[in-house]
């Protein structure tokens, strides 16, 4: 039950030669296995190494990098992309930082040594997502890639350090992450519309934390507790009629760029989504419970790609005449009805794994019943079900491959444009699909290997 | 026997000013009657420790009392509250009724001070440094402040259960309600766990006790109230259980246990 565990004594370390006889060809049927699974196993590698170096014809890929990151994106806008890059990579390394600060806070104040996540773990943590981004580089071949990965990373690693400010500025990190986090997309994306909105919502979220309320007397602290969020969004607003500029929407995103972007939009969207409809599908009352249900139900019955037709062609019926949406916000709005469903039956597994005292400790302590959901069980359901939601993510990830059929060109769909290229038509059909496909990889294993770190971390102090 | 038992005979004469009162309390889990017909009352700083066989409806009465359970007729009276459906009225009662379960109920993810510091800050709206000060007086109080930034999964069962015990104290509660502390503890860490209850009990605070510990309730019960099938069977000084039982039931319970 408690922390000293005895280690058990480390198997005595055989030489190579002795582990090749004990592991390998122990007997006859395990030698025969051994040899048999070398030579099929050298044949793969052999072939593989023949495609890759010698037969490949991975001009397809190197003269059409460009379009495989960013597809139809207008040429004469990319610089956009660039700043993108640069303040992703900021809020990235600002965003690490505050939560190894917090660690650190943490570690501290129970007494315990703390050391700063290394260079090398760093790196072997992303391992697979480096190759690839250094494999694009080095077939890029010009400065301006070079340029702009190696800007990001310089603007994270500096990010980074702010976990060594004191703790009283983790807030204000955090803060910074999401704003830096929103002007990357809206460096694209322009500041008209509705931009100011999501900006608004974080700064009026912040303000409650930031302004410090329990300071104040009682009348005040209400008018302050509401005045706040509500003068911030305000600000922001007014900024934003000011600073409104045009930029590139998403209707013209495409390649890896639309690729990531979607499923990140999407992801944000259906996760809170999918926990108000599990807490629907749980409550008592009856009315709330049978709609949650229903929807539920009626979504996993339907595969994405229906959804994302019915996107199309049905959702303007359902929506005041006038009211028109572009198909890329569409197909946003289907794979977020989707995935939410899915997220719905995640979380309830978790809610349900959840032995009932933990609740009733929360109803004895007079707690009401959301600051027990907060506080008590949704940090411990959602832990619970980190693997299983991060599975729903990359396979809504792999997905975004079906943009395809609503006319956006994704990561996949680059493809058909390379291949409508006169130079190579009827060639390199296969190095292209390997390319997307290590793509693709590069990035969801990525994902599953920081769930599985999420979970170690989140799971500090259980045994 | 001596008049004092005589006094104490009766589950509805309290010493002094009431702070808890059952009347005709019945509870139903489907068709079975968990309670029958529950008439109780509880004088401040009183210390009645509830015996009786498994599923005699003892867990299920001092459920009853903070609404873990909701009964199905009679009254409860609270610190001068009728428990009713009002949230409001219910919060308010399960703010000044601390409960320690049997399985302690911490919050694996959080550590011990945040597990106690949770509901002062949640519910009473203190701000954290005076919560921290807080948490840690009842750490002491129960006598494992040296434990405050450890997990609830790092510590001994006993320590587990003081613990839980020092989390509802920290809420300042009128009355304490514990059920059945000692039954998921290893022999040898019962005593700690006791230990706190004593020095509870002689501090002056009101409690409800459900447990099977006999020397508990010799050292400091007021009352023992003997449970079985849903009815209060025999009510008395903790003496005159040992000396003097009266119901069949009775004497055959306590054969079985001491």
């Amino acid at each position: 039950m408690t922390a000293t565990a005895e280690r058990a004594p480390a198997p005595p370390k055989l030489s190579p030669l002795g582990w090749l006889r004990k592991r390998l060809f122990q007997n006859v049927g395990s030698a025969v296995l051994s040899v048999t699974l070398i030579v099929i196993l050298l044949y793969v590698v052999y072939r593989s190494l023949v495609f890759v170096v010698i037969n490949g014809q991975w001009e397809a890929i190197s003269r059409n990098l460009t379009l495989f990151m960013v597809g139809t994106f207008p040429r004469d806008q990319v610089w956009r992309l660039a700043a993108q890059a640069l303040m992703l990579g900021l809020a990235f390394g600002i965003g690490v930082g505050t939560a190894s600060g917090t660690a650190r806070d943490k570690a501290k104040q129970a007494g315990l040594a703390y050391e700063p996540p290394l260079l090398a773990g760093t790196l072997k943590r992303f391992w697979s997502l480096i190759a690839f981004v250094l494999v694009l580089l080095t077939l890029a071949g010009t400065a301006g890639p070079w340029l702009v990965v190696g800007g990001a990373v310089l603007v994270g690693y500096i990010g980074w350090h702010s976990w060594r400010l004191p703790p009283s500025m983790r807030t204000l990190g955090w803060l910074l992450t999401a704003l830096l986090f929103l002007a990357g997309f809206q460096v694209v994306s322009g500041t008209e519309g509705l931009a100011w909105l999501p900006v608004a919502l974080v700064l009026a979220a912040a303000s409650r934390l930031l302004v410090p309320v329990e300071r104040l007397e009682t009348p005040l602290r209400q008018l302050v507790s509401l005045g706040a969020p509500l003068v911030a969004a305000g600000v922001v607003y007014g900024i934003y009629q000011v600073i409104a500029a045009p930029g590139v929407g998403w209707d013209d995103w495409s390649g890896m760029i639309l690729t990531l972007w979607w499923s990140a939009i999407v992801i944000v969207l259906a996760f809170p989504t999918g926990l108000m409809l599990a807490l629907a599908r749980r409550s008592t009352l009856p009315a709330l419970r049978y709609l949650a249900t229903t929807y539920i139900e009626l979504i996993r019955g339907v595969p994405l790609i229906t959804l994302l037709f019915m996107g199309q062609f049905m959702l303007g019926f359902m929506l005041p005449a006038g009211t028109v949406f572009s198909s890329i916000t569409r197909s946003i709005a289907a794979g977020t009805l989707f995935t939410a469903a899915y997220v719905a039956e995640i979380v309830r597994g978790g809610l349900q794994s959840l032995p009932p005292g933990q609740m009733e400790a929360g109803q004895a302590l007079g707690m009401g019943i959301p600051a027990i959901m907060r506080r008590i069980v949704l940090p411990q359901a959602l832990r619970a079900v980190i693997p299983a939601m991060v599975g729903q993510f990359i396979s809504l990830f792999k997905d975004s491959s079906l943009l395809f059929i609503i006319g956006a060109t994704e990561f996949l769909g680059v493809r058909d444009l390379v291949h409508a290229q006169a130079d190579f038509r009827v060639s390199a059909h296969a190095e292209t699909l390997v390319f997307v496909a290590v793509g693709y990889w590069a990035i969801a294993f990525s994902m599953s290997r920081e769930s599985q770190r999420l979970e170690r971390r989140l799971g500090v102090g259980e045994t | 026997m001596t008049s004092e038992s005589t006094i104490f005979a009766d589950a509805t004469q309290a010493k002094g000013e009431t702070i808890i009162e059952c009347i005709d309390v019945d509870k139903f889990f489907g068709d079975f009657q968990a309670l029958k017909d529950i008439n109780l009352k509880v004088g401040r700083q009183e210390v009645i420790v509830v015996i009786g066989p498994s599923g005699s409806g003892k867990s299920t009465l001092i459920r009853c009392i903070n609404r873990l359970e909701k009964h199905d007729r009679g009254t409860i009276i609270v610190d001068g509250i009728e428990l009713s459906d009002d949230v409001r009225n219910i919060q308010e009662i399960r703010r000044e009724t601390g409960m320690v379960f049997q399985q302690f109920n911490l919050f694996p993810h959080l550590t011990v001070i945040d597990n106690v510091t949770l509901a002062p800050r949640q519910v009473r709206r203190l701000p954290k440094k005076q919560a921290d000060e807080l948490a840690m007086e009842m750490l002491e109080r129960v006598k494992i402040p040296e434990q405050a930034h450890k997990f609830p999964g790092q510590l001994s069962g006993g320590q587990q259960q003081r613990v839980a015990i020092a989390r509802s104290l920290a809420m300042r509660p009128k009355v304490m309600l514990f059920d059945e502390p000692t039954s998921a503890l290893d022999p040898e860490m019962i005593k700690e766990v006791l230990d706190v209850m004593v020095e509870l009990a002689t501090g002056g605070m009101t409690m409800i006790v459900v447990t099977h510990e006999m020397g508990f309730a010799r050292a400091v019960a007021d009352r023992v109230l003997f449970m079985a099938d849903g009815e209060v069977v025999e009510v008395g000084t903790p003496l005159h259980f040992f000396e003097n039982p009266q119901e069949d039931r009775t004497k055959l319970f306590l054969s079985q246990i001491l």
